[in-house]
């Protein structure tokens, strides 16, 4: 069973929002390693949707980090900030829009798209199924990976948060081609780029709609973090590419909390309406018969 | 009447479905350089469809066309279509800056083409009734004008299904575009406004820069126009909401009118049911507009000269900023 803190963050302030991350990681006993030289961290960045739409990781929330991780290990620690173009968005003009471009400046940090780094093909099995896929080099040198998800409901994993974010790390750009084997697809890149830690950034969430749920949510196990946010949003059941990361090996279902009872933040997460599930059903029908193309949608 | 469309993107494939459905029209043929888009007009009934819209201009048979590219290709495109006497509808902004626009308009006149420009909000009844209400005299002397036209702007491709599409970075490009928010939708906003009250006098701008571009996406400007009325105009790419509102405070009376985005499901269903949204609704009127002006000879309105005063005011509203420091 792994362990997975609970923090709140008490206001909108970036002290507060430090403070709450230092006290998730007390949660699970996390403690730096000292000789850590080079550190990526992956937030979640989400089209050109900003972090008040609770789409996208808060630029704030990473430069805390950047703050604890330096006053931690090493000021001069190289940390390097991931994401890859997407079919929808490119790594350009989001670290731009998003804020991230001013971070970096702010925090002396760089930012990296994965899908003009480096790269060697790695091949992994997931469910009896090889998959292959590009490791950056930015990912592979790096002693330390840190993962910020945000937690958002999805259409074809029902729930993204850890184990989905680790997804933007492929940095082919055109990921909607991975969308048939989704699930195998999630899994095979955790396992193959290997984070270290996990912390969820629940400031604001989008939910229904965006909320400010004040929650920091840290873990060693992705999987079990993802349980846990699951959990939050409502969702009945584990979504398979949960129970698959688990049966791979990636992380564990059964979770020990710590800190806020995770009830607090379950009764506070806006659930997804009824007419949310109408329009993704909508959505999902036009699409499999192929109506929104011939509307032009 | 025989039209040609040019440009398949969000806006052509309004025009798209409009053409298709209007008896009164014959859409000869439709160019775009996206194989994709043409497959599509193909599949809605489309009879031609041509990669290269010079293709399209030299067909003899066809009398006007629709220009809905990117801001950036609209002087070249019309000034070609101009230049053989075709009729054009083009979307707004009518150019990048004054200068293409004047070419623009000095190429029609030469060669008597109609040129109107594709303001939708000029042919919603709402706004429409704003303007019948001035004329009547009911509101007495409008003192002050106020409107909001925000929006997601670029952004806003299909991402109310959750599912984005792709931006097309020539949005991002300023030299492309011309201007940030306040060409975008400030442009639908001061031609209202010039419709409702005449020329400005004289107008300034504070821009915004939430999104860290080189253009702005979101703007205050305040006008005075000749006849009296002070505006306040607000323009944003930044909300996911989408809202164009006026409020005119009159003497005697005050009146509001409203467009806000369309509830999804009815909107969806309005979609399957008659191929055309609410929202799409005053493209089709300002078609129907467009194509009567051009049986009967008739100048349209919005004109060419009329989208040149608004970069004219536009213009001047950049040169005008505001500092808020």
């Amino acid at each position: 069973m792994s362990l997975v803190g609970f923090a709140k963050v008490q206001s909108t302030r970036n002290d507060s929002i430090r403070r709450a991350i230092l006290d998730s990681l007390d949660l699970i006993q996390y403690e730096f390693a000292k000789e850590i030289h080079n550190v990526v961290i992956k937030p979640n960045l989400c089209y050109y949707w900003d972090y008040t739409t609770g789409q996208t990781t808060d630029p704030k929330f990473v430069a805390a980090l950047i703050d604890v991780i330096r006053a931690q290990v090493l000021s001069d620690v190289n940390i390097s900030v991931v994401e890859s173009d997407a079919s929808a968005m490119r790594c350009k003009y989001a670290f731009k829009i998003l804020g991230y471009e001013k971070m970096a400046h702010r925090c002396k940090v760089d930012l990296v798209n994965l899908s003009e780094d480096e790269h060697e093909r790695v091949e992994v099995a997931v469910g009896g199924q090889s998959f292959r896929f590009e490791l950056p080099q930015t990912i592979k040198s790096a002693d330390l990976r840190v993962n910020l998800p945000k937690i958002k409901y999805m259409n074809y994993t029902r729930i993204s948060c850890a184990l989905k974010n680790i997804y933007g790390c492929n940095p082919y750009p055109n990921k909607f081609k991975y969308h048939g084997k989704l699930d195998e697809v999630i899994v095979a890149l955790n396992k193959v780029m290997n984070f270290h830690l996990c912390i969820v950034d629940g400031n604001i969430v989008s939910g229904s709609h965006p909320c400010r749920l004040g929650l920091v949510m840290a873990s060693r196990d992705p999987v079990a973090v993802d349980v846990a946010a699951a959990r939050i949003a409502g969702l009945k059941a584990t979504p398979r590419h949960i129970l698959l990361a688990s049966k791979e090996g990636v992380g564990s279902t059964s979770f020990i909390p710590k800190g806020i009872a995770p009830e607090y933040f379950e009764k506070r997460y806006p659930k997804e309406r009824a007419i949310d599930k109408i329009m993704k059903f909508a959505y999902k029908f036009t699409q499999a018969a192929g109506l929104d193309k011939r509307l032009g949608l | 009447m025989r039209l040609g469309l040019i440009g398949l993107g969000y806006i052509g494939k309004i025009h798209l479905r409009h053409c298709l459905n209007l008896e009164s029209v014959e859409l000869v043929a439709v160019s775009d350089l996206s194989k994709k888009a043409l497959n599509f007009a193909k599949r809605m009934g489309a009879k031609k469809t041509l990669s290269k819209y010079q293709q399209l201009l030299e067909d003899p048979s066809i009398d006007a066309v629709i220009i809905a590219l990117p801001t950036y290709l609209h002087a070249s495109c019309a000034k070609s279509a101009a230049e053989i006497g075709k009729d054009i509808l083009v979307e707004k902004p009518l150019a990048r800056n004054v200068t293409e626009a004047r070419e623009i308009i000095s190429m029609a006149r030469r060669n008597d083409s109609k040129v109107m420009v594709g303001y939708d909000m000029r042919f919603s009844p709402p706004f429409c009734a704003l303007k019948e209400k001035i004329e009547s005299g009911i509101l007495g002397d409008v003192q002050i004008a106020y409107a909001s036209n925000i929006g997601a702007g670029p952004f806003f491709h299909r991402a109310e299904l959750g599912m984005p599409k792709p931006v097309p970075t020539w949005w991002f490009q300023k030299e492309l575009t011309g201007g940030g928010a306040l060409m975008d939708l400030g442009c639908h906003i001061i031609n209202l406004f010039r419709w409702y009250f005449g020329g400005i006098a004289s107008i300034r701008s504070y821009l915004g820069y939430r999104y860290n571009l080189d253009i702005e996406d979101q703007a205050t400007c305040i006008a005075r126009f000749i006849s009296g009325p002070v505006a306040v105009i607000n323009v944003g790419w930044f909300s996911q909401e989408s809202q164009k509102k006026v409020e005119l405070f009159g003497t005697v009376r005050h009146a509001i009118a409203c467009r806000t985005a369309e509830n999804r499901v009815l909107a969806a269903m309005k979609l399957l049911a008659t191929r055309s949204t609410q929202y799409e609704s005053t493209y089709l009127r300002e078609l129907q507009y467009f194509v009567h002006c051009v049986k009967h000879d008739l100048p349209p309105s919005p004109s060419g000269n009329d989208a040149l005063k608004d970069l004219e005011a536009i213009s001047l509203a950049y040169k005008n900023q505001i500092s808020l420091k």
